[in-house]
């Protein structure tokens, strides 16, 4: 296997802060090689340099032996590095088709786009690389994330790369379309391709990567073959420091108190029957394939569109028709939602502004509001979670993403309601973050909070949550805990016909 | 090491070869149902512009002629050139007030310049049409270069070109030559030159919403930030947008000296809030990324008629522009009913 | 409180005192303490129309129906009262009212039926328009009474009344921004209405209030203003359009919601008024007026805005670095 992308002290500035300071990284054709790190570490500026959007301030980066400087991402993607970022670069309103090939569509002599040609492109390109079946002239908007990321991925190999980037590219996807893109990832490093792969998810970089460079601070701390390598040393380059672990001591603090009931719980043809409890002092999981009722549950739950079936919230029933009946302090639930930078945060305000957003009413007397009684709040608040900002007027938009997280989870606190209904908390979060914030649900369990938890990650289900309800097709599949909570039973309850839980 | 259960790839392979992992399947009621609220955007218009006609037809004979036809084309015809370049703005995302100085530039440049030869008031007219290219892609690059919202920019080039009209005729006037005055009422097969520049205008938009740029525009409304990652230059994107809407404007100048054979500095004002209004009636969203020609010419054509039957049932004047609002409210607040089922029955 | 924030008001002011010292060399008889008092008085009117539009255009949208709500209560109003100051009485708060409730309709078009909030202004302001031609049929209106006259020309201890009524207003407004909760819900929504509704902002409720209060403003500078003119005339709210939301936008707000605040608005006001004061003077004809006026627009928002730094737009590489995120 030969060198095929080498980059020597990369130095990237921010005004004040070093992005990048002298990193290194090296990776072979024909090998799929994981780049790791926390958040903050580097590695996007890294990914960014090599798709031509930011140039760094020094070192030199070479391409098959010749110098590669890309003035912009076309001239990244024309040298053969087609990059996959979790941010979308897809436009809802244009079918699928026609954003695979966006700006590169085939043209008849009158210019314009030949429609038959670009079906026949569309179909080759996907049974090529075994795509999940997705119609080609559907609409973007009508897709599920999972699949538009999918998209995505198929827009970047469409250009045929010869360096697949793929940053964090499975946190959109569920357990099926995550075993596909391993698969291909694979594929295309044995067909001689280079796959850089950015991801969390050790167990992942595991099954796939053949070597690790790990950033840390902006520099290369390490590089190793995986097989040689073990987790812990892993985690320990990442962070640092030792961890002592990446989910916390479990114990059981459930009590016998329903904090929330659901009877014949359904939202229109998605999500139908609904039987559940939910124990103070629980961490009930939830689980299941992309699109089997999940997000409806708990945007329902939160009140957000329509749903039929009673829900009891500690003992009383209640309707919630809108998140202003969900939020009603201590009998309330609050949600931290999917998408925290369009649904969580308003990014171009203060990190105080955010998180005393829902509990304006707390600090104001007759309509006016109290700013000394705000900072109260805040500091608390930011001192509790240790939200690292340099001061609560900072702009929510500027901190990483585990910190706007915490934010989110500070201002759901506030609220001081006591059923948390968390969707996805962790997605695209680093490893230190991550563990605070499962150190910080079991807290609130052991302190009597009810937890509603959906995670993409079957491993995190496993390991955090006391029971794990799966959906099927809308329905409840089964509700496992002990030691039927594994991803094994898991996997089967979501995908294959079980006896009832 | 591993953290991830490798017999759980057995779960997977059943399902690779099974149906699990799709959505939940629908029944045809609900299929048919949502691709009828799909085109809600267009049908709407279509039906509001049929019921109109059928209205129209009840108070008059002849509604259904050749005679009705290029009439009514040709009493359209400069709103639907306006609303075209307007259609263009609005599906990048934008809004073109500067429509509105550019008509009434278009106009008395046109009355003053074009003098008796026809070699001239040609010239003139490929002139007055690039300036209104060159005006629209000036208005392009200051929004892209100062981060101005188009709203803010195009007000003020309104302003702008509206007081460049009235330098150069500060009343109503000027003169245009009698052939030219002439094709606003000639015709060809027994359509009237209207009805051909509409069909000219449907040739136009078939062929454009079909280009890279055509798509780029309803690409970079839908979701600007995409458009731009994906390589579409923000400047040019921005300035061909523009610019086209400019040049329409400039048509639409043209085509209404030819109605009414002067010029006047003020004329230009009348056109803008219903050139958007047209767009929004026939489908188009504010937001940018959705809707189509057609839709703004049934805009335009609703808009148009609701002139005509308020002449016809001989009530004052005034009574069109409380009518016009509350058809826009109808055809928006319709729309906005359908897209909220629509999405409720997405899976 | 940071600079950032407020940068954009300090600029208009800035550009206010730029303005006030060009005009001493240009106009010298300008700052005469008659004239800067009708200049103020002048603002006052954009002013009043301008602090409902600031609350309106902060919360995300935009009112278009000022100029007709403004015309409608002052037809109304000299229609009903017939030159009489009695009537006043009760047509003054009543006709407030109405604008009141236009308001709120297009309050409610926006924030419950989802109608964007040019197209519902828009409408609203048409169908007004409409409304009063027919009523009117057209012809001018009678005078307006004398305690109108009054409101709007006289003083008190050597004060306009209209100076009073604003500066009174300005208090309410800037409290209103800077110290409720009602303040805070406001720039939440403007900033994101989806973020407000997840976390439990009364959107609804703040939005409508928002298009109330600017239905109210336009009916007050409606009623006061043709106290100033002494008569009222159909299209005496047109040009108010434009300067409300002119007055917005250099006073710093953007135009999108969610950032601003009325005292910005104040110092637009008053750089409008000084600009269209100034350049009559210059013997200017009516057609370099408007070019002079949308140039100075441009100036003064792009100043106000994160302006040339679009500069970049020109240079092949795609985009500005953001610095490291997530």
């Amino acid at each position: 296997m030969t060198e095929l992308l080498n980059a020597t002290a990369i130095t990237k500035r921010y005004g004040g802060i070093t992005a990048l300071s002298r990193a290194d990284f090296s990776a072979r054709a024909g090998e799929v090689h994981a780049l790791l790190g926390e958040n903050g570490a580097g590695k996007s500026t890294f990914i960014q340099i090599l798709a031509g959007a930011v140039r760094p301030d020094g070192g030199t980066v070479t391409l098959a032996g010749s110098p590669y400087r890309p003035r912009n991402p076309q001239e990244a993607q024309q040298s053969g590095i087609s990059p996959v970022f979790q941010e979308l670069s897809l436009v809802p309103d244009l079918t699928v088709e026609e954003n695979i090939w966006f700006r590169r569509e085939p043209l008849s002599a009158i210019r314009t786009v030949r429609a038959r040609a670009m079906r026949e492109a569309t179909l080759e390109l996907f049974a090529r690389h075994k795509f999940p079946p997705i119609r080609p002239d559907q609409e973007l908007r009508r897709l599920t994330l999972a699949e538009r990321q999918v998209i995505e991925i198929a827009k970047a190999l469409s250009r045929d790369p010869q360096v697949l980037i793929l940053d964090e590219a499975t946190s959109a996807l569920g357990p099926q379309e995550t075993e596909w893109l391993l698969g291909l990832a694979k594929g295309l490093a044995e067909a001689g391709r280079l796959v850089i792969y950015i991801s969390h998810r050790l167990g992942e970089v595991r099954q796939i990567a053949d070597r690790i460079t790990v950033f840390r601070n902006g520099a290369t701390v390490a590089a190793y073959d995986t097989h040689a390598v073990d987790d812990e040393t892993i985690i320990t380059d990442m962070l640092g420091r030792r961890m002592d672990r990446l989910y916390p001591e479990r114990k059981s603090t459930a009590s016998q108190t329903v904090a929330l009931g659901l009877r014949g719980f359904g939202v229109d043809h998605r999500l139908a029957d609904i039987d559940l409890d939910l124990r103070e002092g629980e961490v009930l999981g939830i689980a299941g394939m992309q699109g089997h009722g999940q997000r409806e549950l708990f945007q329902a739950l939160f009140g957000i569109g329509g749903s039929r079936g009673t829900v009891e919230v500690w003992g009383k029933p209640k309707t919630i028709r809108g998140p202003r009946q969900a939020l009603t302090g201590r009998d309330g639930l609050a949600l931290v939602p999917e998408d925290r930078r369009n649904h969580g945060l308003l990014l171009s305000k203060s990190v105080r502004e955010n998180l005393t957003l829902s509990v304006i009413q707390r600090f104001t007397r007759f309509g006016i509001t109290d700013p000394k009684r705000e900072s109260a709040l805040v500091d608390e608040m930011i001192a509790t979670l240790k939200i690292k900002t340099g001061t609560p007027e900072q702009l929510a938009g500027t901190l990483s993403g585990g910190n706007q997280q915490k934010v989110i989870f500070g201002k759901m606190l506030l609220t001081e309601a006591r059923i948390l209904l968390l969707y996805d908390p962790t997605r695209g979060i680093d490893v230190g973050t991550k563990g605070e914030i499962f150190q910080l649900m079991r807290d609130l369990a052991a302190k009597g909070y009810a937890i509603l938890f959906y995670s993409s990650d079957l491993a995190e289900l496993v390991h955090v949550a006391d029971r794990v309800a799966v959906l099927r097709n809308g329905r409840l599949a089964a509700i496992l805990e002990g030691e039927d909570n594994s991803e094994r039973q898991i996997l089967r309850a979501a995908l294959i016909e079980t006896r009832a839980a | 090491m591993s953290i991830v259960d490798p017999t759980s790839r057995a779960g997977i392979a059943i399902a690779n070869s099974g149906a699990a992992g799709t959505t939940p399947r629908r029944s045809r009621a609900a299929i048919w149902k949502s691709a009828l609220l799909d085109r809600a955007s267009l049908i709407i218009p279509c039906v509001m512009l049929v019921a109109l006609l059928l209205v129209y037809a009840s108070l008059r004979d002849g509604v259904f002629t050749l005679d009705e036809l290029n009439l009514d084309t040709a009493a359209a015809m400069t709103l639907l050139l306006a609303a075209t370049g307007q259609t263009i703005v609005l599906l990048r995302g934008g809004i073109d007030l500067s429509i509105g100085g550019m008509i009434s530039l278009g106009t008395v440049l046109a009355a003053t310049r074009f003098g008796t030869d026809p070699g001239q008031a040609a010239a003139w007219a490929f002139g007055i049409v690039a300036i209104g290219g060159l005006v629209g892609a000036l208005n392009g690059i200051l929004i892209t270069v100062l981060r101005l919202q188009p709203f803010l920019v195009t007000l003020a080039t309104w302003s702008i070109l509206s007081g460049a009209a009235m330098i150069i005729l500060p009343t109503d006037g000027g003169a245009l030559p009698s052939g030219w005055t002439m094709f606003g009422v000639s015709s060809w097969l027994g359509l009237s030159s209207s009805v051909w520049l509409l069909a000219l205008l449907l040739v136009f938009w078939f062929w454009f919403k079909r280009t890279r740029l055509g798509i780029a525009i309803r690409a970079t409304g839908s979701n600007e930030r995409s458009a731009f990652l994906s390589g579409v230059s923000p400047i040019g994107i921005n300035i061909a947008t523009y610019g086209l809407s400019g040049i329409f404007a400039a048509l639409a100048a043209l085509y209404l000296t030819t109605q009414t054979g002067a010029g006047s500095p003020t004329i230009g004002k009348d056109y803008i809030l219903p050139s958007v209004a047209a767009a929004v009636i026939g489908g188009i969203s504010l937001f940018g990324g959705r809707g189509g020609l057609v839709g703004t010419m049934i805009g335009a054509f609703i808009l148009t008629l609701i002139g005509n039957l308020v002449f016809v049932l001989e009530v004052s004047s005034y009574w069109q522009p409380i009518v016009s609002g509350i058809i826009l409210l109808i055809a928006v607040l319709a729309s906005s009913i359908a897209e909220k089922s629509a999405r409720r029955s997405l899976s | 409180m940071n600079i950032r924030r407020h940068r954009a008001i300090l600029l208009a002011y800035l550009g206010m005192i730029v303005l006030l010292l060009l005009t001493s060399v240009v106009a010298p008889g300008f700052l005469s303490a008659t004239h800067l008092r009708s200049t103020v008085v002048l603002a006052a009117f954009i002013g009043i129309v301008a602090l409902g539009q600031t609350f309106v255009i902060i919360g995300g949208g935009i009112d278009l129906s000022v100029p007709w709500v403004l015309n409608s209560a002052a037809v109304l109003m000299t229609l009903l009262a017939n030159s009489q100051d009695a009537p006043l009485l009760w047509i003054v708060p009543v006709l407030l009212a109405a604008g009141a409730l236009v308001g709120m309709v297009n309050g409610f078009g926006v924030a419950i039926f989802g109608v964007p909030p040019i197209i519902m202004t828009l409408a609203v302001n048409v169908i007004l328009q409409g409304g009063i031609l027919v009523y009117t049929g057209g012809a001018p209106t009678s005078t307006a009474p004398q305690a109108i006259q009054f409101l709007a020309v006289g003083r008190i201890g050597g004060f306009p009344v209209v100076l009073i009524l604003w500066i009174a207003l300005a208090a309410i407004a800037t409290f209103l921004l800077s110290k409720t909760a009602f303040g805070r819900h406001l720039y939440a929504v403007g900033t994101s209405a989806t973020v407000a509704e997840f976390s439990g902002v009364p959107a609804l409720r703040t939005t409508v209030l928002a298009y109330t209060l600017s239905g109210f403003t336009a009916a007050l500078a409606g009623m006061l203003l043709t106290g100033y003119t002494a008569q009222a005339y159909l299209g005496m709210g047109d040009p108010y359009l434009f300067t409300s939301i002119a007055a917005v936008a250099i006073g710093g707000a953007s135009i999108l919601g969610g950032s601003g605040h009325y005292i910005g608005t104040i110092a637009g006001a008053l750089v409008l008024t000084i600009l269209t004061g100034l350049l009559p003077a210059l013997n200017l004809s009516s057609g370099a007026l408007l070019i002079v006026y949308g140039a100075v627009i441009l100036v003064t928002v792009s100043l106000a805005s994160e302006a040339l730094s679009g500069l970049s737009a020109f240079l092949p590489r795609f985009g500005r670095s953001r610095g490291p995120s997530a």
